[in-house]
């Protein structure tokens, strides 16, 4: 018997001409693990909320929703919090208490459960989730990873049939992310836990995942294993096809014949039986060495920088030089001062030794003028900029006339989103909005600090377009990233950052040709056999290029 | 923080002990009392910051000159003139009024001083939570809000400051105001928002669906009995053998001293006397390894 069965669901919001949920029908089966995939706004996580009543929201319903033959709404509160668990995306506000081990035992507080009971459960679920070394921490400490982890694990504490999550790994880094991913996949293996998921890390998620449901507008468009789905939405051509893993792509995109590799390994796999003999054409063209010009837009030289006195040096002689006009993206991993670096080049940490250049004038020489058309920064959490009750009041704060006003909202496509609050901006609303009340600035350097955070892939497109723009304009663009695959996609030159000092900085493709661990999916799938294909795109085209040469 | 053997005890123990310490420390006047209560403080003040704390005695000690010294401005009975100011006496019992006054500041302020670092907020939601469960959830929410509140922000004000729209950078004081205010404004968006999401996180997880019970991670132990026990009976001994009576203008009456002193330095000496015999304790073991 099927453990959820979701009927006919259809659901507007008040006031909405448009339902965001229409005729949904699914069922989940004990002990699946399944991916919802969709654009934002799709109706992903409206249908998610329908699966828990406390969380479901208020507006006109249709349908039915049953766990194992009961109807939803007769299900006891108490049984719903136990049986049915939910973690949402926002690591920080989900938590209630001040400790960890108060946090693991508040589910279970609720639940009117006996002293020596929640001492076993809450210690089985530290050691479960190798939470002993920090359980007497206070929240505050954690970092994102650790507080999502914490999260899961307060929930688990309740033996839930059920785990939902709505995109849990959007504000955490990579490898943070991995880790949570992989907690995810041993839940399921290990305890049965059903798992229904939303997530645009497919590629991680994607291969785990049991079944896939697809939605479009509020409809489930696709839904079967992995592989079906995949083939179905390269043959309707959908706009969630780009969302998908890397070797996916590639392979369909090469029109191939066979099983479709869902993972690295089994890409790696395929394009060998691909090529029986070392392949005619290894290697696309290098990108020309982007134009130096004479005078850099950025230039940093043996910068340190310490927090305090007697704390460690976040900067260790840093340098760093960014040639006009250019997308330049800084990659490396958590903590190792990337962000610091952007401060100090803004002006806000100030270098002990070393100095920085902007457009070949010292950054003390700008004074107050600084921020007036010289440089501008876009923070990691875009919502910190705004203070206003409307985006329009937002951007007017700037002091810019209403003409660039416009074009600046043009330019970074949020005309219709101006009379709007600044909070009920979706995560990529949001980012270009912020980016607009930046640019009205008109910043010749512009400073991103992970921009691409919690966006889904087609914002990402549609953001980088925007980016591109200005960089053809003459706008310098700097940004701070995690996301390999945007970087790979999208700039001009990379430098990896580690331990304080940049390291190598190259195009993209010498880039991340040369790296073995730090580059990207497609990258990995085919560095045995082509020696700098980095995107999806480029292992499409060697593919096609040494057909055509063996015909 | 250092680790410390009262700490370790079950928060019962350290909240009795505290009321008891706070308590008699703020009522009692007597000269020797108050004497007794600021050493046993500072000792046990010292104990638990290291050397930091001294700073805090510095502090204290200038605390307690200027109350004594400035009382005698203010009350101005008593027999014995030391000298007069604008025709006003400066009395010699006002002083010492003033040094009772400016003691009892001190030993309150220190015993505080040690509760926060002894008697944390979990020890506090511990306690109180099966009493009031409501109040100690609530309590414990707010503990967490407010630093939250700071980091934000200050994670604002950053941002702004990298867009040139930093409090230092925008020009007149009206604008300031104004700039002020809608970052205020943005922060209680941004709260409101965190607390909806908080909400549903926590009706998520059974919140308000029936009795709820508190866990408790510390538990009482034979020694925490004990100590509860004694502690208890010190606190019933320091008001049953009285001699706690002092007043000083417009003339001296001060009881003379008897065996509820030593019962009350007992009593304010068991946190440190712990410690002692901890650090003896573990000497001894390690000499034995």
């Amino acid at each position: 018997m099927a453990h959820f069965h979701i009927q006919d669901l259809t659901f507007s919001y008040p006031g909405a001409a448009d339902a965001a949920l229409k005729d949904v029908t699914l069922s989940i089966q004990p002990g699946e693990y399944l991916l919802v995939c969709g654009k934002s706004g799709s109706g992903k996580t409206t249908l998610l909320r329908h699966l828990k009543t406390v969380l479901t929201p208020h507006g006109q319903r249709t349908g039915s929703i049953t766990l194992d033959g009961t109807p939803l709404e007769q299900l006891p509160p108490r049984d719903q919090a136990a049986r049915i668990g939910f973690v949402m995306q926002n690591p920080d506000d989900q938590i209630v208490t001040d400790k960890v081990w108060h946090e693991l035992a508040f589910g279970l507080e609720n639940l009117g459960c006996d002293q020596s009971t929640m001492r076993l459960r809450v210690a089985e679920m530290a050691s479960f989730f190798g939470i002993q070394d920090w359980f007497h921490r206070e929240v505050a400490e954690l970092s994102g990873g650790q507080k999502q982890l914490l999260n899961l694990a307060s929930i688990m504490a309740m033996q839930p049939e059920v785990l939902i999550l709505d995109e849990p790994t959007s504000q955490l880094d990579p490898i943070a992310a991995a880790d949570f991913l992989n907690t995810l996949k041993k839940i399921n293996r290990e305890l049965g836990t059903t798992i229904v998921i939303t997530e645009h890390r497919t590629e991680d998620v994607f291969p785990a995942a049991d079944r896939v449901v697809i939605m479009e507008n509020g409809r489930v468009t696709a839904l079967g294993q992995p592989r079906e789905v995949a083939e179905q939405l390269y043959r309707e051509k959908s706009q969630m096809f780009p969302a998908l893993p890397a070797p996916v792509r590639v392979f369909y995109e090469a029109a191939q014949e066979g099983a479709c590799p869902l993972t690295v390994r089994e890409g790696r796999s395929w394009l060998s039986r691909c090529f029986p003999q070392a392949p005619a054409i290894p290697a696309l063209p290098p990108e020309p060495p982007f134009p130096a010009g004479k005078v850099a837009a950025l230039e940093l030289k043996e910068g340190w920088f310490r927090y305090e006195k007697n704390g460690p040096d976040v900067l260790r002689g840093v340098t760093l030089t960014v040639p006009q006009g250019s997308f330049f993206a800084v990659v490396g991993g958590n903590g190792t001062g990337k962000s610091t670096m952007l401060k100090a080049i803004c002006g806000i940490c100030k270098l002990y030794r070393g100095h920085v250049r902007l457009f070949g004038k010292d950054l003390g020489s700008y004074r107050g003028k600084l921020y007036e058309g010289c440089l501008s920064m876009l923070p990691q959490d875009p919502k910190c900029l705004f203070v206003k009750q409307t985006l329009q009041a937002d951007l007017e704060e700037m002091g810019a006339s209403p003409e660039k006003i416009r074009e600046a909202a043009q330019l970074c496509q949020v005309e219709t989103l101006l009379s709007a609050h600044p909070a009920d901006l979706s995560g990529g609303e949001t980012q270009r909005a912020a980016l607009a009340k930046v640019l009205l600035s008109e910043p010749r350097l512009l400073l991103l600090d992970e921009p691409t955070k919690g966006l889904d892939s087609f914002f990402k497109q549609s953001f980088a377009e925007i980016l591109k723009n200005l960089c053809r304009r003459g706008t310098t663009v700097v940004m701070v990233s995690h996301d390999v695959e945007f970087c790979a996609e999208y700039t001009d030159l990379v430098g990896m950052f580690f331990d304080g000092q940049m390291l190598t900085t190259d195009t993209p493709r010498r880039f991340f040709g040369s790296n073995s661990f730090y580059t990207t999916a497609a990258n990995r799938m085919s560095r045995h056999l082509f020696e700098n294909a980095v995107t999806a795109a480029d292992v499409v085209t060697l593919l096609r290029q040494n057909r055509e040469g063996s015909l | 923080m250092r680790r410390d053997a009262f700490s370790g005890c079950h928060p019962a123990v350290n909240f009795l002990f505290f009321v008891g310490a706070i308590g008699f420390g703020a009522t009692i006047q007597h000269p020797a009392y108050c004497a007794a209560g600021c050493i046993a403080a500072a000792v046990y003040y010292l104990l638990l910051k290291g050397r930091k704390g001294f700073k805090m005695l510095g502090g204290m000690a200038v605390l307690f000159l200027l109350m004594s010294a400035l009382n005698p401005l203010l009350n101005r009975s008593g027999k014995h003139v030391l000298f007069t100011w604008f025709g006003n006496p400066y009395t010699l019992e006002a002083l010492y009024y003033g040094m009772a006054l400016g003691s009892i500041l001190v030993v309150m302020l220190l015993w505080f001083g040690c509760y926060s670092e002894v008697l944390t907020s979990d020890k506090f939601t511990a306690l109180f939570g099966r009493v009031i469960p409501a109040l100690s959830l609530v309590l414990v929410m707010v503990l967490r809000m407010i630093p939250a509140f700071t980091r934000k922000a200050r994670q604002i004000l950053l941002a702004r400051r990298a867009i040139g729209k930093g409090a230092s950078q925008t020009g007149k004081l009206t604008e300031k105001a104004k700039d002020g205010a809608s970052v205020l404004s943005a922060l209680t968006d941004w709260a409101l928002e965190g607390s909806i999401i908080t909400a549903d996180s926590m009706r998520s997880r059974g919140y308000g669906t029936g009795r709820r019970t508190n866990f408790q991670i510390f538990r009482m132990t034979a020694r925490d009995y004990f100590l509860l026990a004694l502690i208890l009976a010190l606190e019933i001994a320091v008001i049953l053998l009285g001699g706690t009576g002092a007043s000083f203008t417009p003339r001296l009456k001060i009881d003379p001293i008897g065996w509820g002193l030593a019962v009350y330095c007992l009593l304010l000496w068991i946190p440190t006397l712990l410690q002692i015999k901890e650090v003896i304790a573990w000497r001894i073991s390690i000499s034995k390894i």
